[in-house]
């Protein structure tokens, strides 16, 4: 049980952290254009910055809280079937500096540390941990949490 | 069965006449009477604008029909057959429904590809409808043209972007921000278009409203009008802190908001996006501070250039609109052949849109 919702928390927050992404990436080609006034092919698509943020923002906010939720799921899981709650294990430790990544990126952009382009940058480079987190560590790493 | 058109536009004709040739609705029952009893004409359509006067009428025989219209536009207006006649475009069809399926769709418009003309020919249909001087003919005409306008601008560029100033500021605000309403303008100065800006933001539910002007009395004049709060000059830095679109319209030789000034205000405003629409020449606002993050900076060039390259597409849009013409056109003829060609004429051969 514990398994499956950490599986399913996780599933779902690598879901949101997409959203994300594609948020972000929309806001960096639709601020472009705005900002050089040239007003290409998607300008009249593309959905206005304000939308573009807080959607982004949303996407980070709920992608944190599911994240959370799977780490907790799966430390209790892994308690329950291994006896450990923590084993450092490659992928174990990337999923925390994921975790500490958005939870950072969150908070400067809730403090408006950081708001708009940069924000929408490092949504985009983000996602590029989240896919080697997901995908990526199990073909490189040696890992016990291999499952692709 | 003829489809006959006599009119004027904004390329015929000048302004002095067309606005003596123009009907006010309250002038449409007795015209429309005196079309019907006068003229003999069973189906009748009176199409006026700001820009053109049209009577489009179904008519058995051609018989002198066009000279007809050609004195009640005469006689309508108080303008001399003689001075009128070399301003008047007549028509019979195919040229007739060409003519009207062009104008439907926005491509006989001064402003190339503008919503407005759709919504006017649908209102001339609906009074003409009301007032029983259309039938089979106007009917199905007037439909399929409506249709040809809706689907022209659906399936082509003739009616994207903005082409005036005002209206391509307000886009890009909209671009920023979405929905304008929640959001604060700030208006500094009282020159023409600025103001112009304003009213279009205001008819769009801007309700927060800020006017800023070196003359206390003309803010207040302004912020009357436009249900805003008006502020001295001295007060700019404030306002900037709470505003969300700026639009900067003075005379004032030096810069009234500069980049160091920005770098400050940013962080005081938790970085909100700042939209700052510069309608002044000389410049108002420093154009580094465009550079800024979460700031976006447009002056009159950038608004021009727009306005210039939607100008660009809509033209480029011709064609395609065009195509679309020809083929609905070529449809209502092979019903229009197909309804009236019995025997007496022959059928008219289908035609390209030129």
């Amino acid at each position: 049980m514990m398994v499956l919702l950490h599986m399913t928390c996780s599933l779902l927050s690598y879901v949101a952290f997409l959203i994300a992404f594609l948020a972000g990436l929309l806001f960096l080609i639709q601020e472009r254009q705005l900002k050089h006034k040239h007003m290409g092919v998607l300008f009249h698509r593309l959905p206005a910055l304000r939308t573009l943020d807080r959607l982004n923002f949303i996407a980070i906010g709920m992608g944190f809280c599911l994240l959370s939720l799977g780490v907790v799921f799966g430390v209790w899981g892994a308690r329950a079937l291994l006896g450990d709650w923590w084993r450092w294990d490659p992928k174990e430790t990337l999923t925390l500096a994921l975790w500490g990544s958005y939870l950072v990126l969150w908070l400067v952009r809730l403090r408006a540390t950081l708001r708009g382009r940069k924000v929408a940058l490092l949504s985009v480079l983000g996602f590029t941990l989240v896919l080697f987190t997901f995908l990526g560590v199990s073909r490189w790493l040696p890992t016990w949490h291999a499952y692709l | 069965m003829h489809i006959v058109l006599v009119g004027a536009n904004h390329r015929s004709c000048p302004i002095e006449i067309r606005e003596r040739l123009a009907f006010r609705t309250e002038q449409l029952a007795a015209a429309y009477v005196s079309l019907q009893e006068d003229l003999g004409l069973s189906e009748a359509l009176i199409l006026s604008t700001c820009n053109r006067v049209e009577i489009y009428a179904s008519t058995p025989l051609l018989d002198g029909t066009i000279s007809r219209l050609s004195s009640f536009l005469s006689h309508h207006g108080g303008v001399q057959q003689d001075h009128l006649l070399p301003r008047l475009y007549t028509y019979t069809e195919p040229d007739s429904v060409q003519h009207l399926f062009a104008v439907a769709s926005g491509l006989d418009s001064m402003v190339l590809g503008e919503a407005e003309i759709l919504h006017q020919v649908k209102h001339a249909y609906e009074l003409a409808r009301l007032h029983g001087t259309t039938g089979k003919v106007l009917n199905v005409l007037f439909q399929k043209a409506l249709n040809a306008g809706k689907t022209v601008r659906a399936n082509t560029a003739i009616g994207h972007g903005c082409v005036s100033v005002g209206t391509v500021a307000i886009e890009l605000a909209q671009k920023i921000f979405g929905d304008l309403r929640p959001y604060t303008v700030l208006l500094v100065g009282a020159g023409k278009i600025g103001e112009l800006t304003l009213k279009r933001l205001a008819a769009r539910g801007v309700s927060k409203v800020r006017i800023v002007n070196r003359s206390q009395g003309r803010a207040q004049e302004l912020a009357a009008l436009y249900g805003g709060t008006a502020y001295g000059l001295a007060s700019l830095d404030l306002q900037l802190l709470d505003a969300d679109i700026v639009i900067t319209s003075t005379a004032c030789p030096s810069f009234l908001v500069s980049r160091p000034q920005l770098v400050s205000l940013m962080p005081q405003r938790r970085l909100r996006p700042l939209c700052l629409i510069d309608l002044g020449v000389p410049r108002n606002i420093d154009p580094a501070s465009g550079e800024l993050e979460n700031v976006y900076l447009f002056d009159i060039d950038d608004l021009q250039g727009l306005v210039d390259h939607h100008h660009e597409q809509r033209r480029q849009a011709v064609c395609e609109s065009q195509a679309i013409l020809e083929e609905k056109v070529n449809r209502f003829l092979a019903w229009w052949n197909k309804e009236h060609d019995q025997c007496a004429r022959s059928p008219l051969a289908p035609v390209a849109v030129p």
